[in-house]
């Protein structure tokens, strides 16, 4: 592999991670700047039961943003999210102007609401499990997301949340 | 009031008859064990949309009250309900949630459902067409005429929702249970066939009942940003909460205004057939299913209780069969802005419930439920609440307001009590 592919993908990987710390802190203007102008992002899962690829979440770099600034204004689950990531593969495209990457994540919700929080605070759950499927552009030397597919196993979401995964 | 001591926090309120129900109905175990028998294998149930089981051999599996049971098409395109039940020894028949009988087993043959663990095998009618071993085994005292599994009252209807009763005799037909209800969106719903989208599921620790009294009533509206920015006007307000036979509710509709949520757009061009642009309908039905239309997606909610603390909320999404894929993506869109698993609302309303099972879980002090905003009928009456909880205690023959005496109706009781 080229010493300028090599680089690319460490990159990617970098950027990954980024985006897994800044999810986790809730700094998701942090993260939606690791993405293009052109970000799409999305959420999606199989359901045996309906026999169907569904969508559960999805928007364009406008909407995604829209959702984080109105997050205040609703009522949420305390309990924050923590992210598990494992990069898996990662693409660079022969000319080095895209990539793709697919990591491996599971969610744990670390309870601070709970059925009661006297009881259940403290205590981690798994939250999700599922897959990421990221594309990437890259233009001077910079990784910026084009699109992230959140390919989600659970079809069972108890109390769900806002935030993007 | 300043806060109460026990003795307040305990008294009744001054509310009349029928406006305040006890705690014990949401924490009750005897209670929860007795509803399975009493209500729920008495009621129709809408358990699946025969969308999820389109072509000749499709199955889809579920349960009623911990009974369960397998739906299928036939090759004459009827859709059937069985309990998924072997006759022989008592295996489970079919494990997955869907799939096809077309293909083979590895215990029996395409077009047959084959129970795994001794390989006997049933046809989409039901009949018991193979048993392994037959004469050896029995000679001729018992043969595949006699173990045919045990079929349940099934119809579609209503949207193309498969309903099913686990009585032989059930007290009212489909028709008089939910007819009437569903008279203001029947045009919508059947004027051409719908199609599941979306499918999820919620098992949260509060009581069933908690989850249907949250759509039954609007005045939560105040936990949503969301309703109260494209929501609160005057024809809001002035919405009915209509109450019909059975303990059924429907909300009648009004303009939303989507606009006025930032990122949100209006519904008017994928509207129901005959439904007017960007209306609202609720259709609630004893005792916890409920069927929601915000113009263009049609939201279903069926309830499973596992417990007087837990209960299984199936989530499902509808649109047009005939939608072009953009249009349906639309639908999807404007389904999950609100009711997807990471939308603005589903979640709080979630949120909402389980903390009243937490305050209200098994062995919990009985305390008193306000049920008793009187506001004519309108939006923010618990109107739909207090109808629900009358038709409650009949079926379980107990008194919403004391549930370890016999139901009597609001009004008798308290005449009754004024005659003492
Ligand atoms: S239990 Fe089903 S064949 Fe024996
Ligand atoms: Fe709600």
């Amino acid at each position: 592999m080229p010493n300028n592919n090599y680089d690319i993908s460490n990159s990617v990987r970098d950027t990954i991670y980024r985006a897994t710390i800044a999810l986790d802190g809730q700094e998701w203007h942090d993260w939606l700047a690791l993405c293009s102008e052109d970000y799409y992002y999305i959420i999606t899962s199989f359901s045996p039961e309906i026999n169907k690829d569904m969508i559960y979440m999805e928007g364009d770099l406008k909407e995604m943003t829209s959702i984080i600034d109105l997050l205040p204004k609703h009522n949420t689950d305390h309990s924050p999210l923590r992210r598990h990531t494992s990069v898996y593969t990662v693409d660079v495209a022969e000319d080095g102007k895209s990539a793709s990457a697919v990591s491996s994540f599971v969610v744990y919700q670390n309870m601070l609401d709970g059925n009661n929080s006297h009881i259940d605070s403290g205590e981690s759950r798994l939250f999700l499990v599922g897959k990421y499927i990221d594309d990437f552009v890259i233009e001077n030397d910079q990784v910026k997301f084009l699109k992230r597919e959140v390919k989600l196993d659970n079809r069972r979401l108890d109390k769900g949340s806002h935030w993007p995964i | 009031m300043p806060a109460r001591n026990n003795k307040q926090w305990t008294a009744d309120p001054k509310l009349e008859k029928g406006e305040w129900i006890d705690s014990r109905v949401y924490s009750d175990e005897t209670i929860a064990e007795e509803e399975n028998s009493k209500i729920f294998k008495q009621v129709w149930v809408p358990v699946c949309h025969e969308s999820e089981l389109p072509e000749p051999y499709d199955f889809r599996t579920t349960s009623i009250a911990n009974e369960p049971i397998i739906i299928t098409r036939g090759p004459d395109k009827v859709v059937r309900a069985f309990l998924n039940v072997c006759p022989h020894r008592g295996m489970l028949i079919e494990r997955r949630p869907s799939g096809s009988f077309m293909e083979g087993q590895p215990s029996g043959n395409p077009k047959r459902m084959t129970c795994m663990f001794h390989a006997w095998q049933f046809d989409m009618k039901g009949n018991c067409v193979y048993v392994s071993r037959e004469e050896e085994g029995y000679q001729d005292r018992l043969c595949k005429a006699d173990v045919g599994l045990r079929r349940l009252r099934c119809e579609v209807k209503y949207g193309g929702f498969v309903w099913v009763n686990l009585s032989d005799n059930p007290s009212v037909s489909l028709e008089d249970w939910a007819g009437k209800p569903f008279e203001c969106l029947q045009k919508s719903l059947d004027e051409e066939p719908l199609e599941v989208f979306h499918y999820h599921k919620a098992i949260i620790d509060t009581n069933y009942k908690l989850w249907h009294d949250t759509n039954s009533e609007f005045y939560h509206d105040f936990m949503h940003y969301h309703n109260r920015v494209t929501g609160f006007n005057d024809s809001y307000f002035a919405r009915k909460n209509e109450a019909f036979d059975h303990g059924h509710v429907v909300v009648g509709s009004f303009e939303v205004n989507y606009e006025n949520y930032e990122g949100f757009e209006s519904r008017a061009e994928l509207s129901f057939p005959h439904l007017p642009p960007n209306q609202w309908y609720m259709i609630d039905l004893f005792p916890g299913f409920n069927f929601n239309l915000r113009g263009s997606a049609l939201r279903t909610d069926v309830v499973t209780p596992l417990g007087p603390n837990k209960v299984m909320i199936e989530f499902r999404g509808l649109g047009l069969k005939s939608d072009s894929a953009e249009d349906r993506a639309t639908r999807i869109k404007h389904h999950n802005s609100i009711w997807g698993p990471f939308g603005r609302n589903l979640h709080e309303d979630l949120i909402g419930v389980t903390g009243q099972g937490t305050t209200m879980r098994e062995k919990t002090d009985n305390r008193r439920i306000l049920h008793g905003r009187q506001e004519n009928q309108t939006i923010h009456d618990e109107n739909g609440m207090r109808h629900y909880y009358d038709e409650w205690g009949r079926w379980m023959d107990r008194l919403p307001s004391a549930p370890d005496q016999p139901y009597s109706p609001p009004a008798a009781a308290a005449e009754a009590e004024a005659a003492e």
